[in-house]
């Protein structure tokens, strides 16, 4: 039977949601971070979001993972694919939460989530909904290689799309090696100091 | 976790077979929350195709973060699924719910809502062996309080509901 599969980085794990995971899904969706997600959302509707996120699973066969620390297991947030009806393409999406943010976290999951679906799934290309306020977010498609598709249609008419680099433009290319750069940097800082001067 | 629905129990009744849902089940399902009578069940035409799909997306998550959920009724004659009812358990919900939906209007007035809750309600008391069950209907919602009421539900006007017009029908337990 298929599995949700379990992606693993030098840094992170990503599985699928499970119900222990749901009071940090909950903090984050009730919370104004949640703003540029149809948030802040009232305590049922945002079971109803973690359920449909695992459902989003079972009926698409792909879907958001949860993303934990892969050595003391704490969450960080969510990335994968998410296509619910009315979506006019495949969207890779992420949102981290508040106290995990700028440590590179969503770059390296949603990189490794996009390689999945590149090189496991057969995805031929994904785009990104995003709200034009949401500049960490643009910001973070840019990194990972997406450019503003004007012309793509978007899901409501306020969102902007970022197509995502075609699977053949990102395997053995110099963005790709950018890409594994910064995520190294963040994982092994390269200005690190490595001690005090002695004289 | 699996991202499957596997080992979930399979009922039978005269007419219907109640399975677990599967992916197939999305589309019939999502055209019934987005008509008209989607509105009991989280959908309805203003929330649209998008809200509908969450909603169905939302049943197939629950069996996975509670172990058991909404069984879809297929027509055995035909193998349709044609209704939907089982178990809700949303964290803030006072006790757990059944509710029950035939998804076609072609379908309603065939008895498939009652022969799917009758079989799911000694489910829920018998195998899962459930504290209690209940039913939160609107009170406008007249047919679903009509069959309530045949199924043995007990109004109970002092237990908690998520909504305060909801109307509580007990089928078995006491009062969290």
């Amino acid at each position: 039977m298929p599995t949700i599969p379990v992606l693993e980085t030098k840094r992170l794990v990503l599985r699928g949601p499970e119900p222990e995971d749901y009071p940090d899904f909950k903090a984050t969706f009730t919370s104004y971070r949640a703003r540029f997600m149809g948030g802040p959302l009232n305590a049922y509707e945002s079971w109803m979001l973690y359920a449909a996120e695992i459902g989003h699973w079972a009926i698409r066969g792909y879907g958001m993972w949860m993303i934990h620390d892969r050595k003391t297991d704490e969450t960080y947030g969510m990335a994968g694919g998410w296509k619910p009806a009315k979506w006019p393409e495949a969207e890779i999406a992420w949102i981290i939460w508040p106290d995990a943010q700028g440590r590179g976290i969503a770059l390296e999951a949603t990189h490794m989530a996009r390689n999945y679906f590149y090189e496991k799934l057969g995805w031929e290309g994904a785009v990104s909904y995003l709200d034009p306020k949401n500049l960490d977010s643009i910001r973070l498609a840019e990194r990972l290689g997406a450019t503003k598709d004007k012309d793509a249609p978007s899901v409501d008419g306020n969102d902007v799309v970022y197509r995502h680099p075609s699977p053949e433009k990102l395997r053995g290319s110099q963005l790709a090696d950018g890409i594994a750069l910064e995520i190294e940097s963040y994982q092994n800082p390269l200005f690190q100091p490595k001690g005090y001067a002695i004289d | 976790m699996t991202a499957t629905l596997t080992n979930t129990p399979v009922l039978e009744t005269e007419r219907l077979t109640l399975r677990a849902p599967i992916p197939s089940d999305i589309e019939p399902w999502v055209a019934f929350l987005v008509s008209d009578r989607g509105v009991w069940h989280g959908g309805g035409p203003e929330n649209g195709e998008g809200g509908a799909w969450r909603v169905a997306a939302t049943f197939a998550g629950h069996w996975l973060l509670n172990g058991f959920g909404l069984f879809v009724a297929m027509e055995k004659a035909t193998g349709r699924p044609v209704a939907s009812a089982g178990p809700y358990a949303p964290p803030d919900f006072p006790e757990i719910e059944i509710g029950w939906s035939v998804w076609s209007d072609e379908d309603q007035g065939k008895g498939y809502a009652s022969e799917a809750a009758k079989a799911i309600i000694a489910h829920c008391r018998d195998d899962l062996k459930l504290p209690s069950l209940v039913s939160y209907i609107a009170p406008e919602n007249a047919r679903s309080c009509a069959l309530a009421e045949r199924l043995g539900a007990v109004l109970d006007a002092k237990a908690k509901r998520p909504h305060p017009d909801d109307l509580v029908y007990r089928h078995f337990g006491e009062a969290a």
